[in-house]
């Protein structure tokens, strides 16, 4: 490799770059490099030309990493180490053109369909070869100078090079055929390295994969996801990942443009966001897990001071039992009949029987109590959690129980809850983020309920809170319908939006149903509602099972 | 009162652990116990007992100890009425004087205090005063 530029002094910063992969053949020679040496004489405008070659394939990757190169000669000479430099440098920003030693329109065609800009037969001096350089620089520049770009092409690689989305081009294969800079970024490679790496292998999820998989198989408009892709350097990045479809002349499938962003900081605030409504919604439980506290703490408090109590009555059994011991060792007869007297009659008044049985139950029932101090506790510390940044296969039925634990005791004076829980495959999700989705609904639910039964007049009325769940069309429904007030007709398209509430100020955020959206759309599910004014109202969410998906055929 | 000359009281909770925890703080009490662990089920046995006093839970599901209170007391008006909460904040004063209930002890209740409240309301509901 050199990177000498040949006979022309200082490189002007802002000259046209050529990078010229030719065999080295020795000063002497004739090479391409020397003819590309003088084309600035025809276009002053762009400043002095800088000329670099590399003799073979690693050598030009070397220089394709370090150099923004506007054009790249590639001598056919090179053999198949060309035809490897041509497909890895295609889809940068630099302009192919591949010298022909040997006249061949078929080769020429293969050149072309391979990504060169230009093929260009040697003759005696290269003329033809400068002439298409200067071409071609022309080309390239135009495009870089962005506004300027003269097709449709070049505003493409425009676009493409300065879009804030990551975009990338596989071919049938899954392999990399092209990356644009965000690409590069957000996967940490280079183009020269990501050239024909399965986009795959960057996929760090399941999720990722089958997205990838179902656009592979020619699946148009599958819905966007979150996922992570895995750098080369084993961090993760998290992306919303969308993968369209490429079809061939011949109508069939023949590879998929992904497109993705960097979630990184809108991770980092959504999951602030998320943890702030999480405690949030604690607070507005608060009372009611105090409540659902407080009653086995009242009994256990109540019956650690009987208890107290009855160890009173037991030592005054044991002090009459030891006034009867000594007696008997004493071998007194009249003061062990007295004593022996004293003590059954007193044994008698205590009810010393009933003491020891209910002494015993008062422990157990105390102990209980404490059990269930112990789960409320763990339930709202469980609730209060923030995900790993994985996704991790949960029981749906567990997660809708625990929070609905966590509800019921703010509920339980005016609602039935009624649990139609089927079985049901683990699901890949997020669970805390589930939880909060579960909590959410399950509040409006409450309150729903609270607001149907303060309309009534009649003392007694409660409401029902139903929760179902099922194995559905690879995937998994929970519904949780209250028997509420129902959502207002020209209320029920606008629940989804944020900052959307009917409750009163400081009551809600308006920000509960649209987050819970968010979250089962980032899942890959749907959220459905269904309400009847006056009626009530049933939430539908659908999660798919896409662990299930991956093994069988994405169609 | 029953037969025996013993005040009759009626406890009140959906939860049995605080029955069971009431009927052994009271059981040297000198009264004749019921529990019932619902608001239905206090009005049945409102219904069948001469009661003196009723000492009620008031989160309940299917209705509050309130609404229980004001049932009872159109059947028992000379039954001593107590509400017992852990959760104080919740009743209107408003409706605690218009029901004539003498008290809210709040939860964990303190021994001393219930068996003195329980006490003082039997008294008085037995003196015949109505409240």
């Amino acid at each position: 490799m050199t990177s000498d530029s040949v006979g022309w002094g200082k490189v002007g910063a802002a000259g046209p770059r050529i990078l010229v992969a030719e065999l080295d053949l020795g000063p002497r020679a004739f090479a391409p490099s020397i003819a590309l040496g003088v084309i600035s004489i025809g276009m002053p405008s762009y400043g002095r030309v800088t000329v670099e070659t590399a003799a073979s394939l690693s050598q030009c990757i070397d220089c394709a990493r370090r150099v923004d190169y506007d054009l790249v000669v590639v001598d056919e000479s090179l053999g198949a180490e060309a035809e490897e430099i041509v497909a890895r440098l295609r889809s940068g920003a630099a302009s192919l053109v591949v010298l022909q030693r040997t006249p061949s329109d078929a080769a020429a065609l293969a050149w072309f369909r391979r990504g060169a800009a230009e093929v260009v037969l040697a003759d005696r001096d290269l003329a033809a070869l400068r002439h298409a350089a200067r071409e071609q620089i022309e080309r390239v520049r135009a495009a870089r100078a962005g506004g300027a770009s003269r097709d449709g092409v070049s505003a493409a690689d425009g676009i493409l090079r300065h879009l804030g989305s990551a975009v990338v081009l596989v071919d049938a294969a899954g392999e990399i055929t092209f990356a644009n800079p965000a690409a590069e970024q957000i996967l940490g490679s280079s183009m020269i390295d990501l050239h024909g790496k399965p986009l795959r292998a960057f996929l760090a999820e399941q999720v990722g994969e089958i997205q990838l998989a179902s656009a592979l198989a020619g699946v148009e408009a599958t819905p966007g996801i979150e996922t992570r892709v895995r750098r080369g350097d084993g961090s993760f990045v998290p992306i919303a990942l969308s993968c369209g479809p490429v079809f061939g002349t011949d109508g069939r499938p023949g590879g998929v443009v992904a497109a993705f962003r960097d979630l990184s900081d809108a991770q980092e605030w959504r999951a602030h966001v998320l943890q702030t409504e999480k405690m949030a919604s604690i607070g507005q439980l608060a009372a009611g897990v105090a409540h659902e506290i407080n009653n086995p703490m009242g009994f256990i408090h109540a019956n650690l001071f009987q208890m107290t109590e009855y160890v009173a009555d037991l030592r005054q059994i044991w002090n009459r039992a030891e006034v009867l011991l000594k007696a008997i060792d004493a071998e007194d007869p009249d003061t062990v009949r007295a004593a022996g007297a004293d003590l059954s009659e007193v044994a008698a008044e205590l009810d010393v029987g009933f003491v020891l049985q209910d002494l015993a139950k008062a422990i157990r029932e105390s102990q209980e109590g404490s059990e269930r101090i112990r789960h409320i506790v763990q339930d709202l510390r469980d609730f209060s959690h923030q995900d790993t940044g994985e996704r991790v296969l949960a029981d749906l039925n567990q997660c809708l129980d625990s929070t609905a634990n966590i509800v019921w005791p703010m509920m339980k004076h005016i609602v039935v809850l009624s649990k139609n829980y089927g079985d049901l495959p683990p699901v890949p999700c997020y669970p805390m983020q589930i939880k909060q989705v579960f909590m959410n609904l399950l509040v409006n639910a409450y309150q729903a309920i609270e607001e149907a039964v303060a309309k009534r007049a009649h003392p007694g009325a409660i409401g029902t809170v139903t929760l179902t769940t099922s194995a559905h069309d690879g995937g998994v429904l929970v519904e949780i319908a209250d028997t509420g007030t129902g959502i207002a007709p020209d209320h029920v398209d606008r629940i989804f939006d944020p900052f959307f509430t009917t409750k009163k100020v400081g009551a809600g955020t308006g920000l509960g149903l649209s987050t819970s959206f968010n979250i089962i759309r980032k899942h890959g599910g749907t959220m459905r509602v269904e309400s009847a004014l006056g009626r009530g109202t049933a939430f539908r969410i659908h999660l798919p099972l896409l662990g299930e998906e991956i093994g069988s055929e994405p169609r | 009162m029953n037969e025996a000359g013993r005040p009759v009281v009626l406890v009140v909770d959906d939860e049995p652990r605080i029955l069971s925890a009431l009927m052994r703080a009271l059981r040297r009490e000198g009264y004749e116990l019921l529990t019932a662990e619902s608001p239905h089920e206090a009005l049945r046995v409102a219904e069948e007992h001469a009661i003196d006093c009723v000492l009620s839970d008031h989160r309940m599901p299917g209705m509050t100890g309130l609404e229980l209170l004001e049932r009872i007391a159109a059947r028992r008006p000379n039954a001593a009425r107590l509400l017992f909460t852990g959760w104080n904040t919740e009743i209107p004063v408003s409706e605690l004087t218009r029901l004539g209930v003498r008290r809210v002890l709040s939860k964990p209740w303190k021994d001393a205090e219930l068996k003195q409240e329980l006490r003082a309301a039997v008294s008085d509901a037995g003196a015949g005063h109505p409240s």
